[in-house]
């Protein structure tokens, strides 16, 4: 499979401190990569440099065969990659359904057309069509910043989707979801996944989680790749069990 | 906006139209003055409430707005109706200039970044007497005429300003309510996030301190016209710093909380001049006590009887 995400050789090194340690990766077309790893693993070090959030030390970035080493999150954006973070990121004040038409309406048209659009952006329907597949109808009208942090979660996640990115980078989807939540977003990625057709990557510590939903995972042990492979072989994994659980 | 709220907003707005014709000059003057100050309050709403910027310096624009006239209209004898675009087109590229300090820094130091320049301005309208007058300020500055109607007396010139700030705040609801408006609000909220889901930063950054100093020198040509005279302390930092009490007394972020914010700082103190000398010790107090109950303005009063709680 021709890869749609390369990472060759990143390095990110704070002082004597190398966060990520020469990490090679790919990611195919409409491919669930999961990412796991202990917690200062270099995962989300790992997201940041590919996403431009932080310079790399070292190592390149190629999407669909672009050089897209350093460039900013708005120049990765309008190339089609998504993510989320690791902490809630939504826009507080603004509406669940606003929320969810800002992460799109930048990408329909020019900004001075913009100006002169209707003011959802003619976004209206598809945001009303993800609030719900991501069951927030009762809450869509209520600013972001006033509802459960799951809740937040949810808005959180959907917005990555909105433009229906080529490539989205999830960083610990499931943190502060309802354990009953958990299967219902792994099943709304899964048809994510099919409906949309983007690759997405994964970081998670939800095993159960990771392991139904990615049919490959990467694990990070201080900022090198440990194991990879299908989500049972690594779990199996006597490296990945020792990382985790120490001897 | 519901039906119940245009309502309401219509009988305000024809009440403040007939208001004037039961009032003498001095409370004609107030309130033309209250249209004025507010073009530049909601500049600076849009700056600060909007587009979660800091600004302590409007009232640099303000003067850089009254200045433009003052200069243009009676050295040069230009008409008020070419200086006014002048003017906010001078104004929206200093602004354009002033928010790339806020590419750079946020918050308390970009309050020193803005104050600075207010400092700065105030300085050159005081110190180049050749061309701003000095502290002697610039005398005879003209009233327009509309159609050949003159506009010279107190109550034609309120209906002048009157309608022109309502023009003013139609354009800002217009853009508030396109996608720019939520683009801004998603600069405000989240900037990390606003980048990553394609909003450009540093144009919205730019954009909003450009039109916010537009807003504010369009207020200052109105200025120059209503006072017939303007000299630098017009323009001193305590006069940006009114303005920001004006935005978020009113509701920062709320589209007419620079109305009610502005009403507060302009006609409240003159209210409480019965007081005499504890006028102004009281107009401070009931601040105080504004902004300790209603942190988030006076407009946010509404959402705290709705949902509860802090009103922030």
């Amino acid at each position: 499979m021709t890869p749609f995400l390369e990472v060759k050789d990143m390095k990110k090194s704070y002082g004597a401190i190398k966060a990520v340690d020469g990490v090679t990766l790919s990611v195919g077309p409409g491919e669930i990569v999961g990412v796991i790893g202990p917690n200062g693993s270099g995962k989300t070090t790992l997201f940041n440099s590919i996403l431009g959030q932080i310079k790399p030390t070292a190592g390149s970035v190629e999407f669909c065969g672009e050089n897209i080493t350093g460039m900013s999150p708005l120049e990765l954006s309008r190339r089609g990659v998504g993510r989320t973070f690791q902490t809630l990121q939504v826009f507080v004040k603004l509406s669940v359904r606003d929320n969810l038409i800002a992460a799109a309406q930048e990408f329909k048209g020019t900004m001075p057309g913009r100006l002169f659009a209707s003011p959802d952006a003619g976004l209206g329907q598809h945001a009303d069509q993800m609030i719900e597949l991501f069951r927030l109808k009762h809450v869509a009208n209520l600013p972001a910043g006033s509802l459960s942090y799951g809740q937040q979660k949810l808005i959180d996640i959907a917005m990555a989707f909105m433009p229906a990115p080529r490539l989205v980078l999830l960083d610990e989807p499931c943190a502060g979801v309802n354990p009953s939540l958990v299967d219902e977003l792994r099943a709304l990625l899964g048809e994510l996944n099919k409906t949309q057709g983007g690759s997405f990557v994964v970081i998670e510590h939800n095993m159960d989680f990771i392991m139904k939903l990615c049919p490959h995972v990467i694990c990070m042990v201080e900022g090198k790749v440990l194991a990879e492979g299908p989500p049972a072989a690594v779990q199996a994994n006597p490296q990945v069990l020792e990382a985790y659980l120490g001897n | 906006m519901n039906n119940a709220q245009k309502l309401g907003l219509a009988v305000l707005l024809v009440l403040y139209a007939l208001l004037p014709q039961f009032l003498k000059s001095y409370g004609i003057y107030l309130m033309t003055l209250l249209c004025v100050y507010l073009m530049a309050a909601f500049g600076l709403n849009l700056i600060v409430g909007y587009a979660g910027q800091m600004s302590i310096g409007q009232a640099a624009f303000y003067g850089i707005g009254a200045y433009t006239a003052a200069i243009l209209m009676t050295k040069l004898g230009m008409s008020f109706w070419l200086v006014l675009p002048i003017a906010a087109i001078i104004c929206f590229a200093v602004g354009l200039a002033l928010g790339f300090p806020a590419l750079r820094v946020q918050h308390h130091y970009l309050a020193f970044a803005t104050l600075g320049f207010n400092v700065l301005v105030f300085l050159v309208m005081r110190n180049e007497e050749k061309l701003t007058g000095g502290t002697f300020g610039i005398a005879n500055i003209p009233r327009p005429t509309l159609f050949g109607y003159s506009l010279d007396g107190a109550l034609p010139f309120f209906y002048f300003a009157y309608a022109s700030v309502i023009i003013l705040a139609a354009v800002l609801w217009w853009l508030l309510r396109s996608p720019w408006g939520r683009a801004f609000a998603a600069l405000r909220d989240n900037p990390i996030r606003a980048e990553s889901t394609g909003v450009n930063i540093t144009a919205y950054t730019l954009l909003a301190f450009a039109i916010g100093a537009a807003c504010a020198g369009i207020g200052g040509v109105y200025l120059s016209a209503l006072v017939n005279f303007i000299e630098p302390g017009q323009f001193h930092l305590s006069v940006s710093l009114m303005m920001l009490l004006a935005v978020i007394v009113g509701g920062s972020g709320r589209f007419f909380g620079p109305v009610l914010g502005s009403v507060v700082v302009i006609l409240l103190p003159e209210w409480l001049r019965f007081l005499q000398d504890w006028y102004l010790a009281i107009f401070g107090f009931a601040v105080i006590v504004l902004m300790v109950f209603l942190p988030g303005g006076l407009l946010s009063l509404a959402d705290r009887l709705k949902f509860g709680g802090s009103a922030r």
